[in-house]
This record gives C-alpha cells, sequence and structure tokens, in this order.
C-alpha cells in the first residue's frame, strides 16, 4: 500500500489523511448500506440509523481526512509550488475532497430534517435522498483513492 | 499511469474496501452494546451486516495479491524487505482474529434469528459482553498496524 519511497516526516500526516479517508469511506458504505437494506421498512429505523451514521462516523471522518490532506500538502511542499505546475492527481484529490465536502453535508441536513420529521410519521423521502448521497459519495471518493494512488499525469 | 500505478491503485482501493468494512462492523458492534437496544435493534443491525462481507473477502485477498505484485514489479523494494515480510504475517494474523470475530457474532446471530423472544437476554448478553469487542478491537488493532507498516516502510 501507498508502496512509495516518502521523507519519514511526511509519514504522520499521510497516515492522518489516509486513516480519516479509510473513516469516510467506511462511514458512507455504513449509511448506505443501512438505508438501501432498509429502503422500504414501515419503522424507518434503519433510515434513521443511515443518517445517524453519517453525522456520527463520516464526518468526522471527512475533517480528519482534508486536515490529514492540508497538513501532508505543507509538510510536501506542494504550498511552494505553483498551481499550473502541480499534479493532475493533486488537483482530482482536493476538487473530490471539497466538492464531496458540500455534498456530504447536504445529505446531514436532509437527514437531520427528515430524522425531525420522523416524529411526525414523515421525513422517509428526506432519509432516502440522503442515503442515495451517501452511495454517489462512494464513487466520488473510489476515484479519488484511485487518483492518490495512481497518481494520474 | 503505467502497470505500477494500476496495480498501486487497485492494492489501495482494495485496503478501502477492507477498511469499510471494519468500519461498518465497528458502528454495528458500538450499536450493538447500547444499553438501550433491543432484540429487535439487534436483528436490524444483522440485517446491515451481510453488506461487508463481501468487501472484507474480496478486499483483503486482493489487496495481498495486487501487493505481492508491487513488491516484485518494483525496482526499489523486494518481497524479503522486513516491511513487507512484516505486512504480509500482519495480513495473516488480521485473517485469523477476523475469523474468530466473525464467527463469534455469526453465533449471536444465529441465536438472534430463532423464532421466539427467548433468546432476547441471552443476545444482548453476547452483544455486552467484552468477547466479541475485543477481538474485533484486535482486528483494527492489526488492521492499523499494516497501515502503519505500509505508510512508514520501517527498514526501507
Amino acid at each position: 500500500m501507498l508502496a512509495l519511497v516518502r521523507a519519514h516526516s511526511w509519514d504522520l500526516a499521510v497516515f492522518v489523511h489516509v486513516l480519516g479517508a479509510m473513516t469516510l469511506v467506511g462511514g458512507l458504505v455504513t449509511a448506505a448500506a443501512a438505508g438501501i437494506v432498509g429502503w422500504r421498512d414501515p419503522g424507518g429505523a434503519l433510515r434513521r440509523f443511515s443518517a445517524l451514521t453519517l453525522f456520527a462516523v463520516a464526518l468526522p471522518g471527512w475533517i480528519v481526512m482534508r486536515a490529514g490532506a492540508e497538513w501532508a500538502y505543507s509538510k510536501e511542499g506542494w504550498d511552494k509550488v505553483p498551481d499550473k505546475f502541480q499534479p493532475t492527481w493533486l488537483g482530482i484529490g482536493y476538487f473530490t475532497a471539497d466538492i464531496g465536502g458540500i455534498i456530504l453535508l447536504i445529505a446531514l441536513v436532509l437527514g437531520g430534517i427528515g430524522i425531525r420529521r420522523m416524529r411526525s410519521g414523515g421525513g422517509a423521502g428526506l432519509l432516502r435522498a440522503s442515503t442515495a448521497i451517501a452511495a454517489i459519495l462512494i464513487v466520488v471518493y473510489a476515484v479519488s483513492v484511485w487518483a492518490m494512488g495512481g497518481k494520474p499525469t | 499511469m503505467d502497470f505500477y500505478d494500476w496495480m498501486l491503485a487497485l492494492h489501495l482501493l482494495s485496503a478501502f474496501s477492507v477498511a469499510a468494512a471494519l468500519v461498518l462492523y465497528s458502528v454495528l458492534v458500538v450499536s450493538g452494546r447500547r444499553s438501550s437496544a433491543t432484540l429487535a435493534d439487534a436483528r436490524l443491525l444483522f440485517r446491515v451486516a451481510p453488506v461487508a462481507t463481501p468487501l472484507i473477502a474480496a478486499g483483503s485477498v486482493l489487496v495481498l495479491i495486487f501487493g505481492i505484485i508491487l513488491a516484485i514489479d518494483s525496482d526499489r523494494f523486494e518481497i524479503w524487505n522486513g516491511w513487507i515480510i512484516a505486512g504480509i504475517v500482519l495480513w495473516a494474523i488480521l485473517g485469523a482474529v477476523g475469523q474468530r470475530t466473525g464467527a463469534y457474532y455469526t453465533g449471536v446471530q444465529e441465536l438472534a434469528e430463532r423464532e421466539g423472544d427467548a433468546s432476547e437476554q441471552e443476545v444482548l448478553a453476547r452483544l455486552r459482553a467484552p468477547t466479541g469487542a475485543v477481538l474485533h478491537l484486535a482486528t483494527l488493532g492489526v488492521f492499523v498496524l499494516i497501515l502503519l507498516d505500509m505508510l512508514f516502510k520501517p527498514g526501507a
């Protein structure tokens, strides 16, 4: 994994970044799985579980991943390289992380409102939308992982 | 992207597949240990768990295959390097501990799926017992050790 030679001073930052990214992807997979398994359930317990997982696992994972990315970016000296000379894979990583963060925020808001409306018997549609977004985000971050690993130019 | 880059990308995606399954199991283990959990909650959680099975099964085999291909193809590393051997040994330990964890929770699932609520106390007691959680924590610990080994490459 990550079989690249790099100065050991960067390793901790990359470790934090990867650990956060794994937690984020795991949180998204768990949320999507619970939401899809419970898609047609009348009670909605799994849809609620899905939205809560996004909040309790995917969101902290995204924060750690993004903080680790910024730390690794500065440790590896990319902040001193002009934008036009920065590699494509770095751009893909930043784009998917930030766009993914905004989409995750939308899923969290939809999930939050959905849980609130569940108390009065509604909210199923919003919770399903939150699940669908989580499933889309898995694809977005799979592309990101591919770009971080393969480093396309 | 050349052959090595593709193998590295697939190696990383396989590792993420294993990680995703471990996070899913972690969420289920924590949820199942809640004091407010009921037999119905446990049954719901066990409906989600099978999603992780193909992720961890395929991911753990593919991560090793792509890792070995990378070690053979690389000009900088050899398969007998200490950190690569350590990674393979830790991978085997992860498999062994993971299997024990899986066997424990499969037993609880079978109990939870039996007809009637007579087994409720037993199911909840087993979910809250430290055995499963300790086994799962050990699995997570070994996975983090593999991650540290792969990133820090001690001795490389």
